[in-house]
This record gives C-alpha cells, structure tokens and sequence, in this order.
C-alpha cells in the first residue's frame, strides 16, 4: 500500500467520522438490547402501549445518568 | 489523487482511489451493521415468540416474529432519540 495515501485529510476525517458514527451504533444497539429486555415484558404487539414506549425512553436515559453517576464516583476514588 | 494498491505491492497492480476506498468502506459498514442487527433481532423474538419449538412454525408465531420484528426497529428508534436528547 503507498503508505503517504494514509495521511490523506480526506481520509483521516472520514475514518474519525466513521469511528465516531461506530461508537454511537454500538451504545444504540446495546441500550436497545438491554431496554428491551427490561421493558417489553409480554408478547410483542401491533404497537407498543404508552407504558413501554415510556419504559424504554426512561431506560435509556436512566442508563446515561448511571454511566455519568460511575464515572464520578470511579474517578472521586483515584 | 491518492491511491491504494489493491493486490500485492510492485508496479502493475491495480491501484483504487481513495474516494474508492472510502466507498467500499461504506458498503461493508453498512453490511456489517445490518448484519450485527438481524442477528441481535433474531435471538430476541426467537427469546419472546418460539416459547416450545414444534415441528414447524404455527401460524401464531409467524406474526408474533413479524409484529417483533417491527416493535424491535421501533425500540431502537426511541432509544436512539432519547440518546440524541440527553446529551
């Protein structure tokens, strides 16, 4: 491989941007496993009743304040 | 314009343009993640809809897989969105 094709800007910026767009697909997927599974309790539906779609938004957000909470808490040890 | 080889190094392989590159990327990218999706989709419902594996599939657990399916896309969207809003 011509190794100075590695140091193209346009390059660089679209392998920040896809690292970035991959991190943000991941935490995505894993807070939809995990809410799911804490808030779809029965069998599917035809549309969720208010009280899940609630649970998973809850869910999600509830998980981003714990994460901020671990952090701080983590690093207050140090 | 930039370029990688595509084969082996040496003069005479066939070289592909970095906007090339990055297309093809894409492509895998996008695969990669449909793929990592429909696995994910499949242990779910096969979790909430298969409960006593028969000799086939009835009727029922077709369209509990269906309505799954859907209600899995549309939990991914509202916890997407809720991440959008938290930050």
């Amino acid at each position: 491989m011509d190794s100075s094709a590695l140091n193209s800007p346009d390059l660089q910026r679209f392998l920040n941007q896809e690292k970035e767009k991959a991190m943000v697909n991941e935490m995505v997927a894993k807070l939809t496993s995990v809410c799911w599974d804490k808030c779809i309790t029965s069998t599917p539906g035809n549309k969720f009743s208010s009280s899940e779609s609630a649970c998973l938004s809850n869910c999600a957000q509830r998980f981003m304040d714990m994460t901020m909470i671990i952090m701080k808490r983590v690093q207050s040890m140090q | 314009m930039d370029s990688f080889s595509t084969g082996s190094s040496g003069s005479g392989s066939p070289q592909i343009s970095t906007d090339e590159f990055m297309d093809q990327m894409k492509v895998q990218l996008a695969q990669a993640y449909a793929q990592e999706f429909l696995e994910t989709v499949r242990g779910k419902c096969f979790e909430k809809c298969i409960t006593k594996p028969g000799s086939s599939l009835s009727g029922s657990e077709s369209s509990c897989i269906s309505r799954c399916v859907d209600r899995y896309i549309e939990a991914t969207g509202i916890v997407g969105r809720a991440l959008l809003n938290s930050r």
